[in-house]
């Protein structure tokens, strides 16, 4: 699908440049011990700004799942319908990433299933993002 | 065999909201002329078929726009037509095996010269 | 110079405070709504800043008081969830003939200000508060509450307008119909889910979970239209009275399945202003006082891209346990529920944190309890005021139906009578919320 391509900042790119070298870093914050994603410039629980990038395993479950027939963004109306699934890491649960699951029929998503990490490459600039295929 | 065109209502005929810029008399004449006539819109179809007989307009279907196949399915006719504003407009409509029509591109009626195509087949 | 905020300290976020100190202390009394329109037809008499100018003289005319009394001022600035122009774009063409104007030119056209109003209000000359309620009036209605009850101001609007340009709402159109993006929007946006995929993906776990599927909607769907037709200053009721059916409802457009279109609640244009006072000051005035008896606020974990169902659970628990604690009552207390419902499909989260019309049950309650009679002439009436989906987004026509209700003189009156009620807006967990009473006693 012809997503969007993100566009990295200087506090955002960490994510990004481990996206491109293909692995799946997020931040932790050391004080509560708790991952998050999106990237955030602090830890909403306690403030922090030590944040730190931690590599996950790239595992993780489907959670809930949509089918979108009616896109605001115009590169994927073309698209329609299509799957987008809620992803928890497997590190901690709270943490949702989101996902197209490419290979997977439309309404047809396996909630809770066992899924992991790939990167698709975004047409526009090529920066990769991740994105996730069911293995079990 | 006639031909059918389907309306979507807001921001394509001129009672929407937005109005459009297809009006009632041009859905009325090509009524007269024998097409069939209705539309596929985001109302509630209880709610197009009040807009429609406010109108004194008798259509021949009222749907959810995402309905254009079952209308397709419902009734055989020569050419299927939509008209709309939106690009989800035109993507359910090709989809569904109907022609598209923007709504300005439909306020020159060019329908009115299939007949005359047909005519002359 | 800037208008302030609330302090932090405002705002009732955590559960042990006990009774509210405002409690007794702040009353709603006059009421005043703007028409309503889909969109901005681009006239000075009918933007945002003239409906709001509309609503305050309306709430201040339903009050019986005097312009002079009012000495405050709270108002939410943002006054849409959609669409906006830059502050500096210019006004339209006759604007300056007919409204003075402030420092940036889309005051009173694409954002509310106070300044704008007292400006163009030369009747309001005695306004010595003012404070924005940034986001949703919730914040404004809990923002007054505590400048009343703290002294701070006797007499006080809280105002909100709605703009709603020309075009559609998102679809697009922007950031939207770029090939790149970015902002905070880039690390979710790019998968292109609609505004309501992310209510529509709890709401999917939440059937999961407790057996229970979108058919189920219909019937509260269907009752929140028929309260928003009593209501004569709504847009369905001005603009397409139309009924919507369980058919209907069924056949919608999927926008982001499990979320149809009537699922989603239609952006317009309105404006509404209401008067806090003391019950000292409110002696005088014409209508019947309606006692805040508490208010609370939860905000986001913000762990992952959205939030999940555990979260929404969590946070419209403990709005409910705040909200109860700090009023002095329970949810067997309650008269009705007005929480806010655009989306639909995030209703039930806080029906279920509230507990109301529970029998006992926790969670996974609320779909079953719309099966049930949920009207204003039964005995637990959901959202009597048809809410967001029944009148046109503006997050604030349930607030209003709360003050109308325990006044006697909501279009949609419930039967039972109407001592205490609950409002709050807008997300389960994101939502400032009031409980209304008759009464303190």
């Amino acid at each position: 699908m012809r997503k969007q391509s993100p566009v990295p900042t200087e506090f955002d790119q960490p994510f990004y440049d481990a996206c491109n070298e293909e692995r799946l870093v997020i931040q932790h914050c050391p004080a509560c011990n708790r991952f998050q994603f999106p990237p955030r410039t602090m830890c909403p629980r306690c403030g922090a700004s030590n944040l730190t990038w931690q590599q996950v395993s790239g595992r993780g479950r489907i959670q809930s799942r949509v089918v979108v027939y009616d896109s605001p963004v115009s590169a994927l109306i073309p698209d329609q319908p299509f799957n987008v699934a809620t992803i928890a890491l497997e590190e901690e649960p709270d943490v949702i990433m989101l996902s197209h699951l490419p290979g997977v029929p439309v309404d047809a998503v396996p909630i809770g299933a066992t899924v992991e990490v790939i990167f698709e490459t975004t047409p526009a600039t090529g920066q990769k993002v991740p994105e996730w295929r069911v293995v079990g | 065999m006639a031909f059918l065109i389907s309306f979507d209502i807001d921001g394509t005929l001129e009672f929407g909201d937005p109005p459009g810029g297809i009006t009632v008399e041009m859905v009325r004449r090509a009524q007269d002329l024998g097409f069939l006539i209705g539309s596929c819109s985001d109302r509630f179809p209880s709610a197009q078929k009040a807009l429609w007989e406010a109108r004194d307009i008798k259509v021949d279907f009222v749907a959810a726009k995402h309905m254009l196949p079952d209308i397709r399915a419902r009734f055989v006719a020569l050419k299927y037509l939509h008209i709309g504003d939106r690009d989800l407009d035109q993507q359910l409509a090709e989809k569904a095996g109907f022609e598209f029509l923007w709504d300005h591109e439909g306020v020159a009626e060019p329908w009115l010269a299939w007949l005359d195509a047909h005519a002359a087949e | 110079m800037p208008i302030p905020i609330a302090p932090h300290s405002w705002h009732r976020n955590r559960e042990g405070l006990g009774i509210w100190e405002g409690r007794g202390k702040v009353v709603a009394t006059g009421v005043g709504t703007s028409p309503t329109a889909r969109r901005w037809d681009e006239k000075p008499e009918t933007s945002l800043g003239a409906l709001t100018i509309l609503a305050i003289r309306r709430a201040i005319e339903d009050a019986g008081i005097s312009p002079d009394e009012i000495d405050g001022i709270v108002l939410t600035p943002e006054s849409t969830t959609g669409v906006s122009n830059d502050p500096n774009s210019p006004a339209p063409e006759g604007w300056s003939d007919v409204f003075k104007m402030v420092d940036y030119p889309q005051a009173g056209i694409t954002r509310g200000d106070i300044d704008w109003l007292l400006l163009n209000m030369p009747e309001l000359k005695n306004v010595q508060f003012k404070m924005n309620g940034p986001v949703c009036m919730s914040v404004a209605f809990t923002t007054a509450a505590e400048a009343v009850s703290r002294g701070l101001t006797g007499t006080c609007l809280v105002v909100r307008g709605w703009h709603n340009l020309a075009g559609r709402y998102y679809v697009g159109q922007g950031a939207a119909a770029r090939d790149t993006a970015s902002g905070p929007g880039k690390y979710g946006g790019i998968w292109g889910m609609p505004a309501c995929a992310t209510t529509a993906m709890i709401f999917e776990e939440y059937c999961n979970k407790y057996g229970k599927n979108h058919d189920m909607m219909a019937p509260f769907v269907v009752e929140e239209r028929r309260n928003g037709l009593m209501n004569p200053d709504g847009f369905f009721t001005q603009h397409r009275p139309e009924m919507i059916t369980v058919d209907d409802y069924l056949s919608g457009r999927w926008i982001a399945k499990p979320a149809n279109i009537y699922d989603n609640d239609l952006p317009i244009q309105a404006a509404l202003a209401v008067i806090f006072t003391t019950p000292e000051l409110a002696k005088h005035h014409k209508q019947k006082p309606v006692y805040i008896l508490n208010h609370a606020q939860t905000r986001p974990e913000l762990q992952g891209a959205i939030p999940t169902l555990a979260e929404w659970e969590r946070s419209s628990d403990k709005m409910g346990r705040m909200l109860y604690e700090g009023a002095g009552i329970g949810p067997e207390d309650l008269s009705f529920e007005n929480m806010y419902d655009g989306f639909t499909l995030f209703h039930q989260f806080h029906v279920e944190g509230l507990r109301f019309a529970s029998r006992g049950e926790k969670r996974g309650y609320a779909l079953d309890l719309y099966q049930t009679d949920i009207s204003i002439e039964g005995p637990n009436p959901v959202s009597p005021s048809g809410g967001n989906n029944g009148n046109g987004r503006t997050r604030w026509w349930h607030h209003r139906d709360s003050i109308l209700q325990i006044q006697g003189r909501s279009p949609s009156q419930i039967t039972r009578p109407a001592e205490y009620g609950v409002s709050g807006a807008h997300m389960p967990n994101f939502c400032d919320a009031l409980i209304w009473g008759a009464s303190v006693e």
